[in-house]
This record gives C-alpha cells, structure tokens and sequence, in this order.
C-alpha cells in the first residue's frame, strides 16, 4: 500500500514538472511572438534591384503577375525623386513616370526618416524597401506603387 | 486706380478658380485601431493613401492598398492580410468615394475650420457599405486640410474570426483618414 503511494506521488510529481515546463515555453513562444517586431531594412538583402521606370512599366503591363513578383519582397528602387510630400513629420518621395504618370510612393522607417531631409526634385538616389504592391488608382487615373520601411542606400 | 481694381480682381478669379479645382494628394493617413483590453497590437497605420477632394462639386475619396498598411508586430500583419481577415491577395484596395452633403457651409475660399457633414460607400473585402461621418476642414490660404474618424463594424464586410470573437480584435474599429491638400 505505502509502495503504490510513492508511485502515484511520483507520476504526479513527473506530470507536475512536465506541465510546468511546457508551461515556461509556452509563455516564452506567445512573449517572442509579441514582441516580435519587423528586422530594419538596412540588414536585410535585396530580392531585386530595379529601375524605378522599369519597375513602373511592368506593374503597367500587367499588375497582377508584377505583384506576384514583387509584393512583400525587400527590392532596391534607382530612379530620380519625382516630388516629395511631407506627411505629418517625415517625408514620402515620389518617383514618377512623366509620360504614363505612374508612380511609385515610398514611405520611410522610423529610424531613417532623417535621410529624406536634405533630398531635392530631380536628386538620383537608391532606395530599399519592401513593396506594398501595385493598384491602378482610379483617382489619379494611373498606376500606382507602394513601399514601406524605406531607406536611402548611400 | 483701373489698374489696381483689375490686379484684384484677377488676384480673386485665381483664388476662386484654385478653390475651385479637384485636389489631390498621395500621401493622406489612415490610421486603423482595432485594440482591445486583451490586446494592444491590432493596430496600424498607411501613409502613403491617394485622396481626393472637389470644392466645386463637393466629391471626395480616398484609396488604400491594403498591404501598406503597417503594424509594428509581423505576426498582426500577415493576420490582417490573411485569407481569413482582409485577404489582400484577393482584394488590394480599399476605396471610398462620398460627398460633402453640407457643402454650402463650407467655403474653400476663405480661411477657415468648417464641420462638413460626408456621405459615401466604403468597399473593403469585396464587401460595399455606406457610411456617414462628419470632417473638419481646413482651409488656410491655398491648403486644405480634411480630417475625419468613423468606426465600422467588421462584420458588416465579412471579416470574421476567433481572435474577433475571443475578444482580441475590436468588433468595431476606428478609422482615422487625414488628408492635407496643397
């Protein structure tokens, strides 16, 4: 009788330590998970590199298979700034097409919204982010291209 | 004094006419907050939204590409795009296209904070709903400044779930569109 005590008291201690411990990884994968947050672009490797106006001549050509290609990959944008328009503090730059008006808008990270300051109209620049996708907006009556979480290559 | 009385009079045709014109901007905000008292994260931002405004007819819109929308947690990002959620694969864009039902009470002319009252449909999801709201505008020299806040209910454009249900994603979020045209 005292021996099958002893048993039961260890199977219940072996449960105990068992389910304490799926417990502890369990906490730890929902706290990574939360707070978990997007890598900075600068670390990351560009998928493509790309011309701004080429960029815009195939999501012009077809959306959809551009947005296969390229939606939610880190892509490398060469061009000349377009315009630039302030947005709260920081500045989205703008690389257009002059003939079809398609644009592509590029909306910078935190951490890198100082290297918009200094950038003038007609200015050639590099820049990284990932791409949002393209849509033909029926209000400007042209294709347009987002990214975000940019950076300037310098 | 011919002279001068035609200078102001050429100077206020401008005004008028530029008050007059369509505006557009490409970098209005919407801001998306879907938190809960369970939940801090479902909540995002885009700034890189196309408006629109016509003081003249009193039209206004805005387009969304939805995966432009950004989260500060990957995990809430890749939700909201899911299949299950926004299923932006399938349905890029978000648009709304209204109108100022009280246009008379705003005058894009003269410097200004005007309460217009806004009528119009939201598409969301494949889904379309009207909605009415009203937006302070702005007016200050040839700038317009449009700033609105509405809820919606999430069921209404089919976006259903377990984290809706369990109470981690507000049922009804808040919208907030800012949109400064210059």
């Amino acid at each position: 009788m005292f021996a099958e005590d002893k048993k039961k008291i260890s199977w219940v201690k072996r449960l105990f330590i068992i389910g304490s411990l799926f417990l502890v990884i369990g906490v730890f994968v929902a706290w990574y998970i939360f707070t978990d947050t997007f890598d900075d672009t600068n670390t990351q490797k560009a998928s493509f590199e790309i011309n701004a106006l080429d960029l815009i001549k195939q999501f012009e050509k077809s959306d959809s298979i551009a947005n296969k290609k390229y939606t939610e990959k880190i892509i490398t944008v060469r061009g000349r700034v377009s315009e630039t328009e302030i947005v709260d503090s920081i500045i989205n730059i703008k690389m257009i097409d002059t003939i079809t008006n398609g644009t592509i808008l590029f909306a910078f990270q935190q951490q890198n919204v100082d290297d918009t300051k200094n950038l003038k109209v007609g200015d050639s620049i590099a820049i990284k982010g990932s791409c949002s996708g393209g849509v033909y907006s029926e209000i400007l009556e042209t294709e347009i291209i987002n990214f975000k979480r940019c950076l300037i290559i310098k | 004094m011919k002279k001068t009385i035609m200078l102001f009079a050429l100077a206020g045709f401008t005004t008028l006419t530029f008050a007059q014109k369509k505006k557009t901007t490409t970098s209005a905000t919407i801001s998306f907050d879907a938190t809960t008292k369970l939940d801090a994260l479902p909540k995002a931002e885009n700034k890189t939204v196309v408006a629109s405004i016509n003081p003249k007819t009193g039209d206004v819109a805005f387009e969304s590409i939805v995966k432009s929308f950004t989260f500060s947690n990957p995990m809430m990002q890749d939700h909201f795009n899911s299949a299950k959620w926004l299923d932006s694969e399938k349905y890029p864009k978000a648009t709304f296209k209204g109108k100022i039902t009280n246009l008379a009470e705003v005058n894009f002319a003269k410097d200004g904070t005007y309460s217009a009252t806004i009528a119009g449909d939201l598409s969301l999801h494949g889904v379309t709903k009207p909605v009415n709201t009203t937006a302070t505008i702005l007016v200050k020299g040839k700038e317009v400044k449009t700033t609105t806040d509405f809820t919606i209910k999430l069921s209404d454009y089919a976006v259903e779930g377990g984290a809706i249900a369990g109470g981690k994603v507000a049922t009804d979020p808040k919208i907030i569109v800012v949109a400064n045209f210059k």
